[in-house]
């Protein structure tokens, strides 16, 4: 758990120092990203909690969810439906969904 | 909670985290930045804009400087009376303003709309007849009249020094007041022309009338100045024709003094010509 924290950590000092910004053509794409990057970490969480924490399956997770996240982003684009708001919409319900269980897990103890 | 044991397993946790965090802390970012690109653009633009003021007060500063440094005494009053001629001062005196606006009357069945609004033809000939009458300086609604500024149709508005004018016509002209307006109001001039169309003019005597300098711009694209040298060689040369210039010249002026007389009566037999076709 403390490896998470101090890699958050690491990780946010080293966007601060980081020179430049995304450029807004990909603003989307990395703001879906975000998101799913965000609702594996929960995800994984609440399985670490729920003791059936599986290392592969947090590490695939995270990478496949976001790749595919914006690959639908980038789908929506090209199609001109808004993808992004359905991927964004999904995203944010798992990681209340989550977010409740681990909070009844928490409770609970 | 489980406790992760394994060394890999926390490294990818660490690493994974690594990730999660800088990807906020750049949206975050990024978001920040995009809400101030439209502010940096208005800092931008505002900072030109001074940096230009200055630049223009400076230039403006320098040429104040060489107008005023360069030349002096007698030059620098050659070179005003040259301005003043030119029309590149702004001038009052005692004059005329004539205001010209177009006719309200109802046009009648069949009657071509045109006689009852003013057309260059209308202004060129006001113009004309202020300058016969000794104007000294002509504006019309602002505009310098020089030496080459044009009085042209186009479309629904005038052209006069490249600016397009409407309805009404302001003519402020700097020159005797009485025999300006007497001019205008000749019998069978051209303000009593304009009347039979309802065509409004009023003239008003004034004792400050103001005519703005002329305000466009001149170059010579295909004009010379004559060097010295080319005056004497043309001169030489017509130094020979001379005896029978100088009667060309005599009989010249004896034709435009027959033309000075004739100007009232020539007129009359237009207008009367005109009106009378209307008739």
């Amino acid at each position: 758990m403390i490896y998470a924290v101090i890699g958050l950590i690491f990780g946010i000092i080293g966007g601060i120092l980081t020179p430049g910004f995304v450029p807004k053509v990909y603003a989307p794409y990395f703001s879906v990203a975000l998101m799913a990057g965000l609702d594996t970490a929960f995800g994984g969480l609440r399985a670490s909690m729920e003791g059936d924490y599986d290392n592969v399956i947090f590490l695939s997770g995270f990478f496949v969810n976001i790749v595919l996240s914006v690959f639908l982003c980038y789908a929506g684009i090209m199609m001109d439906i808004d993808f992004y708001l359905i991927v964004i919409l999904v995203l944010g319900m798992r990681i209340f969904n989550n977010l409740a269980i681990i909070r009844r897990l928490y409770l609970k103890k | 909670m489980v406790e992760v044991k394994n060394k890999r397993t926390k490294l990818l946790i660490f690493l994974v985290c690594i990730i999660l965090g800088f990807m906020i802390t750049m949206q975050l970012k990024s978001h920040n930045q995009y809400q101030n690109v439209a502010m940096q653009r208005a800092e931008d633009l505002s900072v030109r804009l001074k940096e230009v003021q200055a630049d223009r007060d400076k230039l403006a500063k320098e040429l104040e400087e060489y107008q005023a440094g360069r030349i002096s005494g007698t030059a620098q009053q050659a070179m005003d009376e040259l301005k003043a001629r030119a029309g590149e001062t702004e001038m009052e005196g005692k004059g005329i303003v004539l205001t010209l606006d177009d006719s309200k009357q109802a046009s009648k069945a069949g009657e071509n709309k045109n006689l009852y609004i003013i057309h260059d033809e209308d202004l060129l000939r006001v113009v004309n007849e202020l300058r016969a009458a000794g104007a000294e300086a002509i504006s019309l609604n602002g505009q310098r009249l020089i030496g080459i500024s044009e009085i042209r149709c186009v479309g629904p508005t005038v052209l006069i020094n490249e600016r397009r004018l409407a309805a009404p016509f302001v003519i402020s002209a700097i020159g005797n007041p009485q025999t300006l307006e007497s001019a205008l109001k000749l019998r069978g001039g051209v303000l009593e022309n304009f009347k039979f169309w309802g065509i409004k003019a009023e003239v008003i005597q004034s004792d400050n009338v103001r005519v703005p300098a002329y305000k466009g711009n001149r170059t010579f694209e295909f004009a010379k100045n004559l060097t010295e040298e080319k005056k004497k060689e043309t001169s030489r040369a017509e130094a020979d024709k001379k005896p029978a210039e100088d009667n060309k010249g005599a009989a010249d002026n004896k034709a435009a003094a027959e033309k000075d007389k004739g100007p009232s009566a020539v007129q009359q037999e237009t207008s009367q010509g005109i009106s009378g076709g209307a008739k």
